[in-house]
């Protein structure tokens, strides 16, 4: 119901840079996820778009309007907490009611609404437990019905389910984005758990020490991450670094050649690399294929590997595969993993899919941690 | 008006003072809220007990018409009023001492072995109640027609000889410190994990050896806390020597600063000895705040 | 092979009572210990309660037998200091409340510098021994304030002495409560106010019943402060036990008012932790 910009927003604490510069544009009724690892700024970040602090320079506006000085009860906004922050005083009803009360409603719309969206959130004939009476999952239901219960233009999420156990945490994750769905609210939330973020946001925002690594789709962030970190983040890479060879134009997509060592391996390029820069080349566990024999090379080179190592772990396969005196992590999946079980040992053929190569920066290479 | 789209005005100029409240306010409102205790604190706590200093250095009560500034009555209590403050600090050490060895064993069985603790804290509160209570209470037992008379006679004592007598001020005031004891040794001996005493009885130490060498190290911060928190409270000792005590006891600092201040007028006087009694009471609780980590911890 | 078949049954026999006897003896040792332990705490449960069973039993007693006729003087002509002390024990809860829950809420919730020192500060009173206190109070209400031997002065020498115990239980409930309560009615649209009306306070519920409890029992029975500031139209019920302690100390009459004191403050104790817990109390006057 709102658009929500953040315009260069930064938050110190002292010396240390908690947000460090972020912007971020939202659209009405968008559902953006920030991830990253913890202390990485994103749940200051929300924080900040909630009011709950204010920031030490940069812009908030809802709509286009600057809101840095509107104290949060001022908002219009619905924040649900990673503890849902019940009101133990208060039964379930009670804490739904609670925003309608405090603008004064009357009372018979406040229980209509109260009933809605007991409703909404599966929860009828709950209303008179106390929240400690609830298990986690439906407490957390009557943290998202009190939000909702008050309209808010814009929903922000801090990490919601990380408190529950698994099975719960994935049907709500699916009943949370249907809520905003059905509801239409820009959304944003917070997580550290990429299954999360990929399942249920419009557009994802990668977060690593205050700054924005990369925003974009599922598949933006996944297939096309513009940050070692973002690869490295993001699920399982191999990571080679290598020279720009040539540049290849096909099927209207730019591609360059990156040479490893002995290897030669076809990328795809967002960022213009020219022939003798050095790039960071990265390539999935899942992405890796392992070939039958009799499988002819197109145009794709097929490289040669040795297997040292096959793990077991029921709907995959895991290797270790030395291709040219380096380890490789391969991931198999679907009915032809299971002719692959006994290759330790073995030479096998293996095909490359959905390369991507980056510019190699020395400085943020070094920042990225671990490494 | 070329760029019609709005510059990322981030950096605003904003007015001296406004900018200074905006930012300060946090700070400002705090100190709001604090300042209607703060007032009360300084003009009840802090104002009497500057005019107290100031008042113990003048003769009597020529303070209240034209003062004459001496230190005439710090001389008269290092010259007649020593043994006062000895007797002072010798019932409330003394005391102290009953209570801890009375409080240790109790502290213990209470937190290894008791599990009706809600009945022994509802009977801890009585002392609570103050000594007043406690005092006329023991007044009363040690009548010659109380209920301790059978018991007294046939042991052949004579209870009048207890009624007014320093064991019996000690008492009274041991009993009125002894749940602070209590609760100072509990709260240590709680921390104290039961299985290094069974570690330390499976590696072959006798029971006095488990409590010399595990427990009573471990438990020494509440010890300590407890001495000077009992210490505290029975410096300031009145109501007891005054109800259970012969004259020997009557000496005791809080009584003579009543009989001087009140009774007397010497204002002088008094309030020499309130600042003697004041800076043996702030010297024990910042001795025992150091000591031990207060319930704030601020 | 009969006796054969005995000899191992008389040894088993042996073989079995031996540890049997010693595991007795054992058993019984410790019985005997923790019958000694219990007893101790039951002995100075006793002792605590004794004084206060003595007074009552004496209380009781006149001269025409077992009566509760000295009873009659607690709501005749000592009425008065019981009203008279139930009215400042009210007032000093209330006025405690106004001071220290600003002051806990800025204390917890607010960035002050030297929060440390404030609250030594605060809480001096509570380490000043009472006599101290008397006389400090006598000369700045007779010289400074002007208020000598009026309700105002002992209502006053009541707060500053016991609203830092008011304080504590407040600060440490609050900062038990984690903000986030604050904060999730903030995003919901409720100001400050409202906040701290319809949420805050509720669930600091405890702690500051902590603080009324503690003022109650303090200053309801409170006398050596009185003694020194009330003025001789404000005898409180203590100061009147004190005082008869010194005048006729042997009336049952006596008895019958100090034990009717201890019994409205028990009552009071009991009932608190029926409904509370002794957690908030941690820390503070009592236990």
């Amino acid at each position: 119901m709102a658009r929500v910009e953040l315009i260069e927003v930064t938050k110190r604490y002292g010396q240390t840079i908690a947000v460090d510069r972020v912007s971020l544009d939202i659209a009405e009724g968008e559902f953006v996820t920030l991830l990253g690892p913890s202390g990485c700024g994103k749940t200051t970040t929300l924080r900040i778009v909630a009011g709950l602090i204010e920031p030490t320079e940069g812009e908030i506006r809802f709509d286009g309007q600057v809101v840095n000085h509107v104290p949060p009860h001022k908002r219009n906004i619905g924040f649900v907490f990673q503890s849902h922050a019940l009101f133990p005083h208060l039964t379930v009803a009670e804490n739904i009611a609670f925003g309608l009360k405090i603008k004064r409603r009357p009372k018979a719309e406040v229980q209509r609404r109260v009933e809605e969206m007991l409703e909404l959130v599966n929860l009828q004939g709950f209303g008179s437990r106390m929240p400690s009476q609830l298990s986690g999952g439906q407490q957390q239901r009557v943290a998202l019905a009190r939000v909702l219960a008050t309209d808010p233009q814009v929903l922000l999420f801090d990490e919601p389910l990380s408190a529950l156990d698994r099975n719960l945490r994935d049907q709500l994750k699916y009943s949370i984005l249907e809520l905003q769905r059905r509801t239409k609210k820009t959304a944003i939330y917070v997580t550290h758990d990429q299954s999360e973020a990929f399942a249920i946001s419009d557009r994802i925002c990668v977060m690593n020490a205050g700054r924005v690594e990369q925003v974009g789709t599922q598949l933006d962030i996944y297939l096309r991450p513009r940050t070692e970190f973002v690869a490295n983040f993001v699920g399982d890479n191999n990571v080679l670094t290598g020279a720009v060879v040539r540049v290849q134009q096909r099927d209207g997509q730019r591609s360059v050649v990156v040479k490893s060592g002995a290897l030669e391996l076809h990328a795809v390029d967002t960022q213009g690399l020219q022939p003798g820069e050095t790039a960071l080349v990265f390539v999935r566990p899942e992405n890796i294929e392992v070939l039958s024999d009799g499988v002819v090379s197109e145009d794709e080179p097929i490289l040669q590997g040795l297997v040292e190592q096959v793990v077991f772990e029921g709907p995959t396969v895991r290797f270790l595969v030395d291709i040219d005196g380096r380890p490789f992590r391969v991931v198999a999946s679907g009915p032809q993993r299971l002719t692959l079980l006994g290759s330790s040992g073995r030479r096998v053929r293996l095909r490359f899919h959905a390369v991507v190569a980056i510019r190699y920066e020395h400085a943020e290479a070094a920042l990225v941690p671990g490494r | 008006m070329a760029g019609s789209a709005q510059p990322l005005a981030v950096e605003r100029p904003r007015a001296g003072l406004a900018s200074w409240l905006r930012e300060h306010r946090q700070l400002l409102s705090g100190l709001g809220l604090l300042l209607p205790a703060f007032l009360t604190s300084l003009l009840l706590s802090v104002v009497p007990l500057v005019y107290l200093i100031r008042v113990s250095l003048t003769r009597e009560a020529t303070f209240f018409f034209t003062a004459e500034h001496t230190i005439e009555n710090y001389r008269t209590i290092a010259e007649r009023y020593l043994p006062n403050l000895w007797e002072t600090i010798y019932l409330a050490g003394l005391s102290s001492l009953l209570d801890l060895v009375v409080g240790y064993p109790f502290a213990y069985i209470l937190v290894r072995k008791v599990r009706y603790r809600d009945l022994v804290r509802a009977t801890m509160m009585f002392p609570l109640f103050g000594p007043l209570y406690l005092s006329l209470g023991m007044h009363y037992l040690f009548l010659p027609n109380g209920p301790l008379a059978p018991a007294l006679n046939l042991l052949g004592i004579e209870g009048t000889s207890l009624l007014y007598s320093l064991p019996s001020v000690l008492f009274a005031m041991a009993i009125f410190t002894l749940p602070f004891m209590v609760m100072n040794i509990g709260a240590a001996l709680s921390n104290v994990d039961p299985t290094l005493e069974e570690a330390a009885t499976c590696l072959g130490a006798q029971p006095w050896q488990t409590f010399w060498r595990v427990l009573f190290p471990l438990s020494r911060s509440g010890i300590l806390a407890g001495l000077l928190m009992c210490f505290g409270w029975n410096l300031g000792v009145y109501v007891q020597p005054l109800v259970l005590g012969t004259i020997s006891e009557q000496r005791v600092l809080a009584i003579a600063l009543y009989q001087k201040g009140v009774i007397q007028f010497d204002y002088g006087l008094a309030a020499a000895m309130g600042v003697v009694l004041m800076a043996l009471a702030f010297g024990v609780t910042w001795l025992s705040l150091r000591l031990s980590r207060g319930a704030l911890g601020a | 092979m009969a006796t054969g078949g005995k000899a191992i049954a008389e040894r088993q026999e042996v073989a079995v009572r031996r540890p049997g006897l010693w595991t007795r003896v054992v058993r019984q040792r410790r019985r005997i210990l923790d019958l000694v332990q219990h007893g101790y705490i039951w002995l100075w449960m006793l002792i605590f309660v004794l004084p206060f069973l003595t007074t009552f039993a004496y209380s009781l007693r006149t001269a025409d037998g077992i009566s509760l006729s000295p009873y009659q003087h607690v709501f005749g002509s000592f009425k008065d200091n019981l009203l008279l002390s139930f009215e400042v024990t009210i007032i000093s809860i209330v006025l405690n409340l106004l001071l220290a829950l600003p002051a806990a809420y800025a204390i917890v919730r607010f960035p002050i510098p030297g929060k440390g020192f404030l609250l030594s500060v605060l809480n001096l009173a509570l380490y000043t021994p009472a006599a101290v206190m008397g006389i400090s109070l006598v000369i700045v209400y007779n010289f400074l304030f002007h208020i000598a031997q009026t309700l105002t002065g002992l209502v006053g020498a009541y707060v500053v002495g016991t609203y830092p115990m008011m304080l504590i239980p407040i600060i440490v409930a609050l900062r038990d409560l984690p903000q986030v309560y604050e904060e999730a009615a903030r995003c919901l649209g409720a100001n400050r106010l409202q906040t701290l009306f319809r949420v805050e306070l509720p669930l600091l519920g405890p702690g500051i019943s902590a603080g009324i409890l503690l003022t109650f029992v303090i200053v309801f029975n409170e006398f050596l402060v009185t003694l020194f500031v009330a003025g001789p139209g404000n005898t409180t019920a203590a100061l009147r036990v004190f005082n008869l302690t010194r005048t006729a100390g042997i009336q049952p009459s006596t008895a019958a008012l100090a034990s009717t004191m201890q019994i409205v403050s028990f009552v009071v104790v009991i009932a608190f932790f029926r409904f509370f817990g002794s957690r908030y109390l941690k820390g503070t006057y009592l236990i």
